[in-house]
């Protein structure tokens, strides 16, 4: 390669070729950073809840006067929503995952423990509810009836025994790395333990509190779900039938009893949930992708600019190089070389900068180290950008006639 | 070495054809110096373009070391040039960016020769024009007759089989001129086919031939026939 006397040119126009490297750099240093966040964002974004999130639709209501028997109520709206064509199952649920509000309780191993060895949210519901999620069983079984504890007892009555628990893949992971959680017992409510009955696969949390590290710490709970004051029920339907049974199930609850008012926010299919819940993350993502590209193209441009300029300027050397025997292909080889020395030097420094800047994001939020390839990958990208923005001033400067050396004084 | 045979050339822009060269008939052999004079526009530098291989002909037949130039492509006319054509221009022509070591380095590295090959031809060229002690320099740090020479050694540097000057003294003041002169001469006596371009009759005279183009054409005026025309081609009026 004909290097040094590139760099020895290079050499002589220091600032210009600083600038573009340098603009070479940021782009490196903050591409790959938005690039690995964009990664992230769409990880969180992507992440499973561990439902059959396409065949569900949720509805929450108030009521507004107090009812004499609450739990008749709710068996009466089960009903009737069953009876809505398209049903296949309902439940009544206290939360969802991506429904935002959450009941978090202390998990530990040992019936007085100080510190809790872990924080975990409880799903709880009626008798219906891993079935009508969805859930998929990795071990273990479901609830049997007699295990079921009503909820206000549950919550009044501390000697009440609340026997099973089914636990998250990522709990059992976290409690009993390496050995079978079945059987084994953990203290959520009450004095009494919980046995171990089953393992799901997935189960998302309702929102976000305790960060990435606690992602899908979940359990459920066989304790009916609070019917009081308000309720939620949770309806797994044919994918096709979703928003007929919303619409349909509403007129339906509203029979059973007109005095509640159907949350309308809060009525939706689970896709809306997710939607609504990740809006942020897709909307940083896309603002961090227009980053991306406008910093690319400012590149691009700014290699296209320079690249233009110096063959203009060079015009008459360009000549003098033809005239002394140089091919076309080796006018275009010294601009391509050029432009990847330059790339070269500037995506070193935008490796370093991007480590630099990675480690100022994992200071600040809770961000995994930048992996080793996406190194490489952007040295891919740039030095790309740079031979493609390069190869149209090159192929006019191997345009210049040889004559320009004898011809231009 | 050189033979052209009933060569034209035309330059043709919207408005007018410019027939720069036509018939032109020309053949110089191996070890010769040929000093080429004319007036201005009447093909000069049009003969030492097609000769150099820097342009294309319209019409006719040219024989460079007995390699029939017409039908090669870009890339085989550049590689023939680089091999066998040593050029040395009116302005110098060194690349500024470059000192001398690295602009006698230019015609080597495109004929992709080993490092250690073309540091030494390229400090035999340097020697050889009186420069060795200025490798390091950068032309604007010399004068006008050291970057001629410079250039000198550039064109050498590739051992071509011939040289080609178009005015090489024409920015040079008399003592510079007869000092790049003298070297031009010692390199013809050395073997080097020389084919210079020059409005200096004083320094055509010292060539061994002469050759006189007017209007395209190689005249049968001898030079100081020649010396008594004026300097304008005719037909420019
Ligand atoms: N690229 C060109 N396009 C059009 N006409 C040209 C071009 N180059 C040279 N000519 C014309 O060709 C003629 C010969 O030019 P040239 O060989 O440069 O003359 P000289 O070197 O003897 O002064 C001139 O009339 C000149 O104007
Ligand atoms: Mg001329």
């Amino acid at each position: 390669m004909n290097v040094h006397p590139i760099l020895a040119t290079l050499r002589r126009h220091k600032t210009a070729a600083g600038l573009i490297a340098l603009e070479i750099a940021l782009s490196c240093a903050i591409v790959s950073n938005a690039v690995f966040l964009i990664g992230d964002r769409l990880d969180r974004i992507r992440q499973p809840s561990g439902l059959a999130e396409a065949e569900l639709v949720h509805f929450q209501l108030v009521g507004i006067t107090r009812v004499e028997d609450p739990e008749a109520q709710a068996a009466e709206d089960i009903a009737a929503l069953r009876a809505v064509p398209g049903v296949r199952s309902v439940a009544t649920v206290n939360q969802i995952p991506f429904g935002n509000s959450s009941w978090y309780s202390s998990l530990n191993l040992e019936p007085e423990q100080q510190n809790p060895t872990m924080q975990v949210t409880t799903y709880v519901g009626s008798e219906d509810l891993l079935e009508t999620m969805g859930l998929s069983l990795v071990s273990g079984r479901d609830f049997v009836p007699e295990e079921y504890v009503e909820f206000q007892q549950a919550q009044s009555d501390p000697e009440v025994v609340i026997p099973a628990v089914i636990v998250s893949r990522a709990v059992a992971d976290r409690l009993f790395p390496g050995e079978n959680p079945l059987g084994r017992s953990v203290y959520v409510w009450g004095a009494a333990p919980q046995r171990i009955v089953g393992v799901v696969e997935h189960l998302a949390k309702p929102n976000d509190i305790g960060g990435p590290s606690s992602e899908h710490t979940s359990v459920l709970m066989p304790v009916s779900a609070p019917v009081q004051y308000g309720i939620n029920y949770l309806v797994r339907v044919d994918a096709g039938r979703r928003d007929g049974v919303l619409e349909e199930g509403v007129a339906a609850l509203e029979a059973v009893n007109p005095s509640r008012i159907v949350l309308e926010d809060r009525t939706r299919t689970f896709e809306a949930f997710r939607d609504d819940y990740f809006q942020d993350d897709r909307a940083m993502a896309w603002l961090l992708v227009g980053v991306c590209v406008a910093l690319l193209v400012v590149t691009a441009l700014g290699i296209v600019g320079l690249a233009s300029f110096w063959v203009q300027q060079r015009t008459r050397q360009i000549g003098i190089r033809r005239a002394l025997g140089a091919t076309r292909g080796q006018i275009i080889g010294y601009f391509q070389t050029e432009n990847f020395l330059i790339a070269t030097i500037g995506i070193a420094a935008g490796m370093v900068l991007a480590y630099a800047i990675n480690g100022a994001l994992m200071g600040r939020y809770e961000l995994p180290r930048l992996p080793w390839y996406y190194l490489p990958l952007g040295a891919v990208v740039l030095w790309t950008l740079g031979q493609l923005s390069v190869l149209g001033p090159a192929l006019r400067a191997a345009a210049v006639p040889p004559a320009v050396a004898t011809r231009s004084v | 070495m050189l033979h052209m045979q009933d060569v034209s050339k035309v330059y043709r822009t919207e408005l007018v054809e410019t027939h720069a060269l036509r018939h032109f008939d020309i053949a110089v052999d191996e070890g010769e110096f040929v000093a080429v004079t004319g007036p201005s526009g009447s093909g000069k530098t049009t003969f030492l373009n097609i000769a150099g291989l820097l342009e294309d002909f319209t019409d006719g037949s040219y024989r460079l070391d007995g390699v029939e130039v017409r039908s090669l492509d870009d890339a085989a006319r550049s590689r023939l040039r680089n091999e066998k054509v040593g050029f040395i221009f009116q302005g110098f022509n060194l690349i500024p960016d470059l000192n001398l070591f690295d602009n006698v380095d230019v015609p080597l590295r495109y004929r992709r020769m080993p490092a250690a090959e073309r540091r030494r031809r390229i400090e035999t060229a340097l020697e050889r024009v009186g420069l060795a002690s200025r490798m390091k320099h950068y032309p604007s740090e010399l004068s006008g007759g050291q970057q001629q020479r410079a250039a000198i050694a550039r064109a050498l540097a590739g051992e071509p089989r011939l040289l080609l000057a178009d005015e090489p003294t024409g920015n040079l003041d008399s003592q510079m001129a007869r000092d790049v002169m003298e070297l031009l001469e010692a390199l013809n006596a050395q073997g080097s086919t020389i084919v210079m371009v020059t409005h200096d009759l004083e320094l055509a005279a010292r060539a061994q031939r002469n050759i006189y183009i007017i209007d395209g054409q190689v005249s049968d005026l001898d030079l100081a026939e020649a010396a008594a025309r004026p300097l304008v081609a005719a037909r420019e009026a």
